[in-house]
């Protein structure tokens, strides 16, 4: 437990500060998908506090365990934990969306830390069930977690890739979709109905839970249970979200999907994000 | 081509375990050697190319060597945007397969027959592409495919038009190949994949109007050598079972048009569908691709130039 332990950044990932950097990018390159990102954070805390392993905090470390961001529209949640992590700078932030600068609005593989090229949707899956799968030929006792969007489980390929994950009984594989049921244009149910998204993950043959996303005391308790327990089954946690989820004003306001901010919006969303 | 693949398959497997054999459920036969001798080196991914295509990136990523198969119509055009962005965005090593291009499943109608995959292919930056003609061709290019560790596409139209190389081609090759006859004759042939033999024959016909080459490096396309052969010529006819858009002579004339502008034919699949059901003898010649009509076509084009053809 010790020598693995070293393996874990001792980071607070704190909320709050989390989402003060998501907004400070958006500001910073008047960018959009706020929204998409503040659904992600509580999941991001979590995972890089306690579960993701990267030997000598390298993101390119090759035993390293791998998160996929195939839901690519919440980089600037990733990006916020990679600065608190020491990958990203101040700079980046400043100069995020400036001419010549590396940080793309969608998750891209070039940059240490984000395992795929993902913003079309469908694809980030696919690459991490191939490097879950990779892991485990290799017999190595990597991890990949994945984070798919509800509004990117339209996609085919998510679900070929359910069978494939199934068929390959890669407990090692452990996706979590962000279902804060609003997709660009609307709400889940009004366009693409999912219906109950951990009896159709059970029924391509995961392990499955349904929690509170923004709930980190019980995404840690399903997420060690996933890590720890026997089933041999890949995994799905259902983590029920609320996009925006942080600011009264984006709260469950889908608008915050394109909106960007304004310096009155920044300083409100800042002022209520305060210790 | 079909045999010289299978046993390089298993060869390459038994030499390097990294290697991998992806399928979407085709090949029926093809993979028995390596199922049989090398069981856990072959995968079947099912009815699902585009979850296939992703999961091969991402064992390549975690240090495998994967080669991706299937039919042309969906290994690489339906899964274009999973290459790009999955595979070739990164540069990893992921051979991929189109079997049966053109018109090898004359029977099944559009969704099978494959006349956009070099078009496809060729757009996606940082993917080779090749299109051997025999077994030689196929030999160099799996050998050329996996040693340089790039993303590449290999295409394999109708298999068994019969041998054209004599002698197996090297690594350095240029990946242009000037076949027998071939000298400063007027007009230049440039074929690839199963529209090589025809040109071969042609040539053989006119012996002092034409020179026959054969092209397995689709891209990057090997631009000095050709350049090198429109100075030895004086117009060039390319032949292709592949659309005239996009395809191998349109890469010709991209290339020669700044380096070397001489005149040049296209011959390949015209703007359209199959309209007929039949054998893949048939279906070339619905689409002008036979001999006889090929001759006429290249005989038309010398004439316009003022090049009369001549045995």
């Amino acid at each position: 437990m010790s020598s693995d332990q070293a393996n874990y950044f001792a980071g607070t990932f704190d909320q709050k500060q989390l989402r003060r950097h998501i907004l400070a990018m958006a500001k910073a390159g008047n960018a959009v998908h706020i929204g998409c990102s503040f659904s992600l954070v509580e999941i991001l805390a979590v995972l890089h506090r306690d579960f993701l392993r990267y030997p000598g905090n390298d993101p390119e470390h090759p035993e390293r365990d791998y998160l996929a961001l195939s839901k690519g529209h919440g980089v600037m949640a990733q990006y916020a934990c990679m600065l608190e992590r020491g990958w990203l700078d101040d700079g980046h932030i400043a100069g995020y969306f400036s001419d010549g600068s590396a940080l793309m609005g969608l998750s891209d593989s070039r940059i240490p830390g984000l395992e795929v090229t993902s913003g079309s949707l469908g694809h980030g899956f696919s690459v991490a069930l191939g490097l879950a799968l990779a892991a485990k030929r290799r017999g190595s006792g990597q991890r990949t977690f994945c984070i798919v969007g509800d509004g990117e489980s339209n996609e085919g390929p998510i679900w070929e890739g359910a069978l494939l994950a199934a068929q390959h009984k890669l407990r090692n594989f452990i996706t979590i979709i962000d279902e804060n049921g609003l997709q660009a244009m609307g709400s889940t149910s009004d366009i693409m109905d999912l219906g109950a998204m951990d009896a159709k993950f059970a029924s391509f043959g995961f392990e499955t839970a349904v929690v509170d996303g923004h709930d980190e005391a019980a995404l840690h308790r399903v997420l060690t249970q996933f890590c720890q327990g026997q089933d041999p089954r890949p995994k799905a946690l259902i983590a029920k979200t609320v996009k925006g989820k942080g600011v009264s004003f984006m709260d469950n306001n889908n608008a915050w999907h394109y909106s960007r901010l304004t310096d009155e919006t920044f300083a409100q969303a800042n002022h209520e994000l305060e210790v | 081509m079909r045999e010289v693949f299978s046993k390089f398959l298993v060869d390459l497997a038994k030499k390097d375990e990294r290697f991998i054999l992806l399928t979407g459920d085709h090949g029926y036969a093809l993979f028995d050697a390596l199922r049989r001798e090398c069981p856990n080196q072959y995968l079947n991914c099912g009815v699902a190319e585009q979850n296939m295509v992703g999961v091969a990136a991402g064992l390549a990523r975690g240090g495998f060597r994967p080669f991706v198969y299937g039919l042309a119509a969906f290994i690489p055009t339906r899964v274009v945007e999973q290459i790009k962005l999955d595979i070739a965005h990164d540069g990893l090593p992921v051979v991929l397969f189109g079997d049966g291009a053109g018109f090898v499943y004359s029977t099944l109608g559009t969704s099978h027959q494959c006349a956009e995959d070099m078009a496809c292919s060729r757009a996606i930056a940082g993917l080779d592409v090749y299109s051997p003609c025999d077994d030689v061709e196929m030999a160099w290019a799996l050998e050329r495919a996996y040693a340089g560790q790039r993303p590449s596409y290999i295409r394999i139209g109708k298999a068994d038009v019969g041998a054209v190389h004599g002698q197996p081609m090297g690594q350095d090759s240029a990946g242009l190949c000037p076949l027998a006859g071939a000298s400063d004759q007027p007009l230049a042939l440039v074929a690839t994949g199963s529209m090589v033999a025809l040109a071969r024959d042609l040539a053989a016909e006119f012996p002092a109007s034409m020179a026959a080459y054969s092209l397995p490096l689709i891209k990057p396309l090997p631009s000095a050598a050709l350049a090198a052969l429109a100075q030895r010529h004086r117009a060039i006819v390319t032949l292709e079972e592949h659309s005239v858009y996009g395809g191998m002579g349109s890469a010709v004339c991209e290339a020669l048009s700044e380096a070397a502008p001489l005149p040049i034919k296209r011959v390949g699949i015209a703007d359209r569908y199959s309209e007929r059901c039949g054998s893949y003898a048939y279906l070339r010649e619905e689409h002008g691709l036979t001999l006889a009509q090929v001759r006429a076509q290249v005989a038309a084009f010398g004439e316009r130039l003022g090049l009369p053809l001549a045995a």
